[in-house]
């Protein structure tokens, strides 16, 4: 299919035999560019120019309150020597790698039991997707806090059971796989994502292939993974961006100190402390802009890899 | 039909002249003195817990029916949260127009042009002793009034230590003698409560030992008068007690932040600021708290003195100078506000204000604490260095994590000696 030259919004002046017309869609860009005027102020003012002046920051000394002094890239050289900087690096790594994948599992999971026909199925689904609405909020971190405190009712409820951990927020080897709980319980948007796109696979393609003799795990691997791969790489892409900017529960459940032992002391925690109890705003500006860059990477190197695995309708392969 | 341009057009006039016409309205009305009927609003801001609150509450109400023409809005947070919030308004340049302040980061903003010089107002402090008001001043400017002094000191649970048939303490004590009496209480207790709290992680009790020992924490040109050795020294004295029943184990300590162990009733002693007893006796419901002094193994020496608890500082960039001056003077110098406070704050620092109020009960003992320990008082510390604030919190953690074990004794002094020499290079 090829457009047609006059519907292309390429097409320059000369091309285009009525200069009448033309006036007229000067003057819709001109509307266009008002309306938008105000998100692009928004976007320069409030975006654009922070990220342009944390860039400078991060060549500087900067304390808040004198002037910036320039020392190049001393803030990037010693953020390598800085043993809290790679303690911080270590915890939001392995908060990455284990809870991401754990939530979008639990997402899937969730998403196609739902996706099959049950009465009220109406109300699971809002059931399942409630606690993501509430669960960014500072409230349910203070909740948790307690759930998992000292003699709380996970506590009391393990040791129900013969288990006795103690509470888990003092204990640095249990503050990891609560924050991951946290995490993957907050499983609502990527669960919604994926029952859209459980939605969009012909129902016919599971009854040949149970007419084959086609088994549930045989479906799964040879239907639902691929015809679904687009979301779930979508859902992946999204979700490990998110999990490296987790910051509001863990100030929360550590006090803003990123404790016990340094284990909730995550990447953004440690940028927060650094330039907002430490007075030093440039060395928390390269934090920042390391951060930035080494997102980039990762999201360039899922594009990159997900050609092997992800497959358009339409693909040749 | 409207021409779409002359509507845009009015719509962007209108915008602009109503942004225009709020901005006149707010310098017009908000003038640099109030009236009755058109008082001003100052901003203050405190840290503290529910008690404080409701003390402050009542003294901020005495204040407007007094000055009808000045409104005080107040706003609170935990300590911790404090300083990270006013790091942020400092660098926006939207500092409260009063603030309750703390010594350790007087110098960080009073030294980089964010507090009012408060020589420069009406502030009458004829009634403050003249050793106490140099706290607040940093090369010849004032930016800081005392509302109180505190003192350090050990705090036990007579009923805790009845209950056990443990005798109470005459403050007349080594470390050994104290380290000894959290033991023999916690193993008594048998679980339902423990000796005490680690107190080699609190800064101020390290800098009393430091004056013991006749040490400097501080020399004069901002560097650090005490070396690894005396540090791993004082984080010794209660390696012994670690992992046994005189010590709440820090994950308890963690899980009950930011109350205090003894605060939440699972500690028989602590040792910390005298002040404290209100605020730990709401906390805890307990019906008595006693204060003795801390342990030293010079008997003549018990390196302890008088630090202001709290300081009264205004912003540098508050339009209303003469309202926050006269809200600081009012806290500080009030009677009427001493009767509210009691030692809440910590004895109050002004003697009118210390005469004007009645001293009872728990009061009492704070207030008779401090004159019990005088012959032994020595001068204030050494003014705490730029970034002093940062030194004292990676102080606690070290501490916490050299506690959780994470730390050896000797990582722990290395991690924080390096964060020390690294901050006061930044600083220098």
């Amino acid at each position: 299919m090829t457009q047609s030259p006059t519907l292309s919004r390429r097409s320059t002046p000369s091309a285009s035999p009525q200069p009448r017309k033309s006036r007229r869609r000067g003057a819709d860009a001109r509307a266009g560019y008002t309306f938008l005027l105000p998100w692009l102020l928004g976007f320069i003012a409030l975006t654009v120019g922070p990220m342009i002046s944390s860039l400078y920051l991060s060549f500087t000394n900067y304390n808040l309150f004198e002037a910036p002094k320039w020392i190049g890239f001393d803030n990037y050289a010693t953020l390598f020597q800085d043993e809290r900087f790679l303690q911080s690096v270590g915890v939001t790594l392995n908060y990455v790698i284990f809870g991401t994948p754990l939530k979008l599992a639990a997402a899937l999971a969730i998403a196609m039991l739902l996706n099959s026909k049950r009465k009220g199925q109406g109300f699971y689904r809002s059931a399942f997707y409630a606690p993501s609405l509430i669960g960014a909020s500072v409230s349910i971190a203070i909740v948790w806090k307690a759930m998992f405190g000292d003699s709380g009712p996970v506590d009391q409820g393990l040791s129900f059971f013969g288990i006795n951990l103690g509470g888990w927020v003092g204990n640095p080897s249990m503050t990891m796989p609560m924050m991951i709980l946290l995490t993957v319980w907050q499983f609502g948007a990527p669960m919604v994502i994926f029952l859209a796109g459980l939605k969009q696979i012909p129902a016919d393609l599971y009854e040949a292939a149970s007419m084959d003799g086609a088994g549930p795990v045989r479906k799964f691997l040879n239907i639902t993974w691929p015809m679904l791969s687009p979301v779930i790489f979508f859902n992946l892409l999204m979700e490990t961006i998110h999990a490296f900017q987790i910051f509001a529960s863990a100030y929360i459940i550590s006090n803003g100190e990123g404790g016990p032992a340094g284990s909730t002391l995550f990447y953004t925690l440690y940028l927060y402390l650094r330039g907002f109890s430490d007075f030093r705003m440039g060395y928390a500006s390269a934090m920042a802009w390391l951060l930035v860059v080494v997102v980039g990477i990762i999201t360039l190197i899922f594009f990159k890899t997900s050609k092997s695995w992800v497959h358009y309708s339409g693909d040749s392969k | 039909m409207i021409d779409r341009r002359k509507f845009l057009t009015t719509v962007a006039l209108g915008t602009a002249s109503a942004a225009f016409l709020s901005a006149c309205g707010q310098s017009s009305s908000a003038g640099q003195t109030g009236s009755a009927e058109n008082p001003v609003t100052i901003n203050y801001t405190w840290w503290g817990n529910d008690d404080r609150a409701e003390r402050t509450r009542k003294a901020i109400a005495l204040f407007e029916s007094k000055n009808p023409d000045i409104k005080v809005n107040g706003n609170f947070t935990d300590f911790a949260g404090y300083w990270q919030k006013r790091a942020t308004e400092a660098a926006g340049g939207g500092l409260p127009d009063v603030m309750q302040w703390d010594l350790s980061y007087l110098r960080d903003y009073g030294q980089r042009n964010q507090l009012l010089d408060l020589s420069t107002v009406k502030i009458n402090t004829d009634a403050f002793d003249k050793s106490l008001l140099p706290s607040g001043q940093i090369r010849g400017k004032t930016y800081g009034i005392p509302t109180s002094t505190n003192a350090f000191a050990v705090y036990y649970d007579p009923a805790k230590l009845q209950s056990l048939g443990v005798a109470e303490p005459d403050g007349q004590w080594t470390y050994k003698e104290f380290n000894a009496f959290m033991l023999e209480v916690g193993q008594k207790a048998n679980g339902t409560f423990f000796g005490g709290t680690d107190y080699t992680g609190v800064w101020w009790m390290f800098n009393i030992w430091l004056r013991q020992n006749n040490i400097q924490a501080f020399t004069e040109d901002g560097k650090l008068g005490f070396t690894k050795d005396d540090l791993k020294k004082w984080w010794n004295t209660t390696a012994e007690l670690r992992g046994t029943p005189a010590l709440v184990p820090e994950e308890r300590v963690t899980q009950l932040a930011p109350k205090s162990a003894m605060g939440s009733n699972v500690t028989a002693s602590e040792v910390t600021w005298d002040n404290f007893m209100a605020g730990y006796l709401g906390d805890s419901g307990a019906k008595e708290l006693k204060l003795v002094p801390v342990p030293s193994d010079d008997p003549d020496n018990l390196g302890l003195f008088l630090k202001p608890s709290m300081l009264m500082v205004a912003s540098a960039k508050t339009k209303y100078k003469d309202a926050a001056a006269r809200f600081i003077d009012f806290m500080v110098n009030d009677p009427e506000v001493g009767q509210i406070f009691k030692t809440s704050r910590g004895v109050p620092a002004s003697k009118t204000q210390r005469d004007g109020t009645t001293f009872e009960g728990t009061d009492k003992l704070v207030v008779d604490y401090e004159k019990s320990i005088e012959k032994y008082l020595k001068d204030a510390p050494e003014p705490p260095i730029v970034g002093f604030g940062t030194l004292e919190a990676s102080f606690k953690r070290v501490s916490s994590d050299l506690n959780y074990g994470k730390l050896t004794l000797d990582g722990a002094a290395d991690a924080w000696f390096k964060e020390a020499e690294d901050l006061i290079k930044q600083n220098a």
